[in-house]
């Protein structure tokens, strides 16, 4: 292997024509495996919601969200994870939403599981990257919950962020809806250091 | 294929295990990122975060990225250029090839591999775009496939349409496809847009223009194969995309 690697290509917004056909009902459903499947990943099943806005708190029409997260037992169906074999086989860990003209945009997912990396022991979190017209670099940020302060308090991604900015990082309780608990998680993409997001390098 | 000397990296591996991974992925090279937020298109002014991401070491999550989506998000429509057999989009007939590779030139196997594109007159299929100019009534302009063994994609379709962006200051986006690639770990995870050579649009862009580095500029721009190699009937055209993330294409059967 030489010191000569290729360069990677640019990224790109995704524009405001990205298909409607690319989608199903159930992409942004991580419990069931394909759509029409029953949800039969292991887990508790919850709902995870909220707006994403721009400068000035207007709402983001037509943005992409895509969600990555470790199945219940903090387990990841990939090469890399070395407990792999025990992954749940009825969870592929991502899903897709789209906002709608509220800015608003719904996932229903389980509580995911931690896990000890190299890194320090992770708090149970949701990776969402954040696509859109006017966005020419994808927006990354993680969602964590209320459940795991012991955890979060702990989490070496989310000691990163500046203490004053945590608490945007964690989804806030938003009641039940036919018995699945619902999370409320919203994204400001621009605002002053007080109102945006934080956000991650990729 | 064209390269990048990146002499300050650490010798690659064939084969990686879990404490292999990095503690941090390293930045994009400078250049190839485009430059936000973009004067004359507005909307990247208003979405743009404003505050500086924070780096953050690559544990698990981000090393990692589904590896079998094709379950999710059916795979196989590559033919954008015949509706059903025999109804054919109006354009001109294009063949579109190439490679999903990771940064070490190692082919990106089962990758997820996502077009989209306008019509030959500029128009796309969806709800947003309401311009005046035609549908296509053969011509829908996306597919989604899987990445063969040798990390390669193909579609057939046609040439796209420059269409004139809505802004106060408007401009014309050249002919481009746009491309989603969702591989096997959050960094290569990629939504890039491609180009064709010698388009007097490609030097007005605002989009394309937005990256720095006119080398990384000229590698969104495909590559003409000769008529020899492609047939009477169809344009052709290689493009090969680099996903990021040394370490990040797990080695799979
Ligand atoms: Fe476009």
């Amino acid at each position: 292997m030489s010191n000569s690697l290729l360069a990677p290509t640019s990224q790109h917004t995704i524009g405001p024509f990205f298909p409607r056909t690319f989608f199903q009902p159930s992409d942004n459903d991580l419990t069931r495996v394909t759509h029409g499947a029953e949800p039969t990943a292991r887990g508790e099943a919850i709902l995870l919601r909220g707006t994403v806005l721009r400068a000035e708190a207007v709402p983001c029409l037509n943005q992409i969200l895509e969600a990555w997260q470790a199945d219940a037992a903090g387990r990841f169906n990939h090469p890399l994870d070395p407990e792999r074999d025990l992954a749940d086989p009825d969870f592929l860990g991502w899903g897709r939403a789209w906002t709608d003209a509220e800015g608003s945009y719904d996932f229903r997912t389980i509580i995911p599981g931690g896990y000890s990396d190299a890194a320090g022991r992770r708090a149970p979190h949701i990776n969402l990257s954040v696509m859109g017209a006017g966005l020419m670099r994808r927006a990354q940020t993680t969602v964590f919950f209320p459940d795991f302060p012991a955890e979060n308090a702990a989490d070496p991604v989310l000691t990163l962020v500046p203490e004053a900015h945590r608490g945007k990082l964690i989804a806030v309780p938003g009641g039940m809806v036919d018995g699945v608990r619902v999370f409320r998680f919203d994204i400001r993409l621009q605002g002053d250091a007080a109102t945006e997001t934080p956000f991650f390098e990729d | 294929m064209p390269q990048a000397p990146r002499n300050n990296r650490k010798e690659g591996k064939d084969n990686m295990t879990a404490s292999d991974v990095p503690d941090r992925f390293e930045p994009w090279p400078p250049g190839i990122e485009p430059a936000v937020p973009i004067a004359g298109y507005p909307n990247t002014w208003t979405f743009t975060p404003s505050q500086a991401p924070i780096r953050r070491p690559a544990t698990r999550t981000e090393a990692t990225g589904p590896m079998e989506l094709q379950r999710k998000l059916p795979c196989g429509d590559a033919n954008l250029a015949e509706l059903s057999p025999g109804k054919f989009a109006i354009g001109q007939l294009m063949h579109i090839a190439g490679r999903i590779l990771d940064e070490e030139g190692r082919p990106v196997r089962g990758a997820i591999v996502e077009l989209w594109q306008a019509n030959a007159s500029g128009r796309y299929f969806h709800p947003i775009d309401q311009r005046a100019a035609p549908l296509d009534p053969n011509f829908i302009g996306n597919g989604r496939i899987r990445t063969d063994d040798e990390g390669r994609y193909a579609f057939m379709t046609v040439k796209p349409g420059a269409y004139p962006v809505p802004v106060k200051e408007t401009w014309w986006r050249p002919p481009h496809l746009h491309f989603s690639v969702i591989g096997p770990s959050s960094l290569s995870r990629l939504v890039t847009q491609m180009y064709f050579e010698g388009d007097p649009l490609n030097a007005l862009d605002r989009i394309l223009n937005s990256i720095p580095d006119r080398a990384a500029r000229q590698r969104l721009i495909a590559r003409d194969l000769p008529p020899a190699e492609v047939g009477d009937e169809w344009l052709g055209f290689t493009h090969d995309i680099v996903l990021r993330g040394r370490h990040a294409t797990p080695m799979t059967p």
